[in-house]
C-alpha cells in the first residue's frame, strides 16, 4: 500500500482533540443498492452498484476490511469486452492509474470515507478506478485504486477476485480493504459509502486498426433475454476491523413489459 | 433328461446369455484427438450459442452451449457418421486480451446411431475470441462406444 500523507487541515483538527474510536459494539447496518444502466433485457448494460454503512450521530463505521458481493447468474460479465488487457499492482502502485493500459479499465467510483477526529467526523470522497489485472489461481482479477486528497491525501490499492457463487448468483467479487493509517493514535479511515459500476460508462478502449488508433467504446455486460421472477438478486457480506460482519441485500427489479416492447428497436 | 444330463445344456445357455448381455460392455475404445472451430450463434446473458466444424479422428458438425462466467460450462453435440456424440465440460480461463485461452475437460454422456452408448472423458484446450466470441477448442482423449 502506497504511503499516505496528512493534509495540513487534518493537522489542524488533530491537534485540537483526540482521535475518537469508530463506532463499536452496536452493530454496523449496511444498505446494498444496485441498477442496469440502460435496464433493457437482451441488451448490453453498465451495473452501478453501491453500498452505505449507518452508524450514530457524530461516529462513523468501523474500518471497512472486507466485501463480498454476490451478483445474478446469467450476466455476461465475460461477454462485456471489459478488461482485454491487465494492470499489474507493481505497475498500478508505481505510476498510478496513468501507468495501466486503457483497455484494462472496467470502471469508477467513488468511496466516501470519514475519519472522527476528537469529536469532529471528517470526511473526504475518494474517486475510485478498477482495472483487470493478472489471474489468481485461475480465478478472474480485479484492482481498485482509490485516491483521496484532502483532507488526508492517499491512495490506496486493493484486490478483488470473482470467484464462484451458488445459484441463484452467478458469483461473487471478494474485495479485500487495507487499513488506512491517518496519524499515530488516530482511527484508521472508515468508508461510509461507496458506489462504482462495472460497464462502459465512462469508458474507453483503443485498437490498432490498419496503423490508426481508434477510440471505441466496450459492448457492456450482456443481459439475459428473460428476467428472474423476483429480479435480479444481488447481496453483500461486510467484515470491519473490529470483527464484526454486516450483511444486505437487493434486487433490481424486471422492467415493465410494456416498456420492454416499446424499447426493442423495430425492423 | 435327467438332472444330470440338463446341466452342462443349462450351463451352456448361461454362459451365452451372459456373453450376450457382456457384449455392449465390450465396448470399442477409441482414442480421439479433434479441433472444432465454433463461431457465434446466439447469446443471452453469459449464455453463448455456438456451432462449427469438427476435425480429427470424429469429424463432424458441432452445436455447443455454454457460459462464459468464472469458469467456461456447458455441453456440446457433435453430428458425426453414423451418430452423435453429446457431453459436457468444463474450462479454467486464463490469460487476457482478446484471445483467452483455457483448459479443463469434458466428459461423453451419450449419444445415437452408432454413438448411443458413448461414454469418455477427455482433455480440453482452447481460445476464446472476446471480439468476435469464436472459439477454437482441441480435445484429446478415449471414447468408449
Amino acid at each position: 500500500m502506497p504511503a499516505s500523507a496528512l493534509a495540513p487541515a487534518v493537522l489542524a483538527l488533530v491537534t485540537l482533540g483526540l482521535a475518537g474510536p469508530p463506532s463499536a459494539g452496536a452493530q454496523t447496518v449496511a444498505t446494498l443498492s444496485a441498477h442496469f444502466t440502460p435496464l433493457q433485457l437482451g441488451g448490453r448494460t453498465t451495473l452501478d452498484f453501491g453500498f452505505a454503512f449507518s452508524a450514530p450521530a457524530r461516529e462513523v463505521p468501523p474500518p471497512l476490511t472486507e466485501v463480498q458481493l454476490r451478483y445474478p447468474g446469467n450476466l455476461g460479465i465475460g461477454l462485456s469486452g471489459l478488461g482485454l488487457a491487465q494492470c499489474s499492482p507493481q505497475a498500478l502502485e508505481a505510476s498510478g492509474p496513468s501507468g495501466c493500459p486503457a483497455d484494462s479499465v472496467m470502471g469508477y467510483g467513488v468511496a466516501y470515507t470519514g475519519i472522527v477526529l476528537g469529536t469532529t467526523p471528517v470526511a473526504e470522497d475518494a474517486p475510485i478506478t478498477v482495472f483487470r489485472a493478472p489471474d489468481q489461481q485461475g480465478h478472474l482479477a480485479l484492482l481498485f485504486n482509490a485516491e483521496g486528497v484532502a483532507p488526508v491525501q492517499t491512495r490506496i490499492v486493493f484486490p478483488g477476485l470473482l470467484l464462484p457463487a451458488p445459484s441463484p448468483f452467478g458469483g461473487l467479487v471478494s474485495i479485500g480493504i487495507p487499513l488506512v493509517p491517518t496519524l499515530p493514535g488516530a482511527p484508521y479511515i472508515s468508508v461510509i459509502h461507496l458506489r462504482a459500476t462495472i460497464g462502459p460508462q465512462r469508458v474507453t478502449y483503443y485498437e490498432r486498426v490498419g496503423g490508426v488508433t481508434l477510440a471505441y467504446k466496450p459492448r457492456g455486460i450482456l443481459l439475459p433475454g428473460g428476467c428472474p421472477r423476483s429480479g435480479f438478486p444481488f447481496a453483500a457480506r461486510f467484515g470491519f476491523a473490529d470483527g464484526s460482519f454486516s450483511s444486505a441485500q437487493t434486487n433490481i427489479a424486471c422492467p415493465d413489459p410494456r416498456r420492454h416492447r416499446r424499447a426493442r428497436p423495430r425492423r | 433328461m435327467t438332472w444330470r444330463s440338463k446341466t452342462p445344456l443349462a450351463l451352456a445357455a448361461a454362459a451365452l446369455v451372459a456373453a450376450l448381455s457382456a457384449a455392449p460392455l465390450a465396448a470399442q475404445a477409441l482414442k480421439a484427438s479433434d479441433t472444432a472451430r465454433l463461431r457465434y450463434t446466439a447469446a443471452s446473458g453469459s449464455v453463448l450459442i455456438e456451432q462449427g466444424r469438427a476435425s480429427g479422428t470424429l469429424p463432424g458438425t458441432m452445436h455447443a452451449r455454454f457460459s462464459i462466467g468464472a469458469t467456461f460450462s456447458g455441453s456440446f453435440t457433435i453430428y458425426a457418421v453414423g451418430g452423435s456424440i453429446s457431453g459436457h465440460g468444463a474450462a479454467t480461463p486464463k490469460g487476457s486480451g482478446v484471445y483467452e485461452s483455457f483448459s479443463g475437460s469434458l466428459n461423453v454422456t451419450g449419444g445415437s446411431g452408432r454413438y448411443r452408448r458413448a461414454r469418455g472423458r477427455a482433455r480440453l484446450y482452447g481460445t476464446f475470441d472476446r471480439a468476435d466470441y469464436a472459439l477454437v477448442v482441441q480435445t484429446v482423449g478415449t471414447l468408449y462406444y
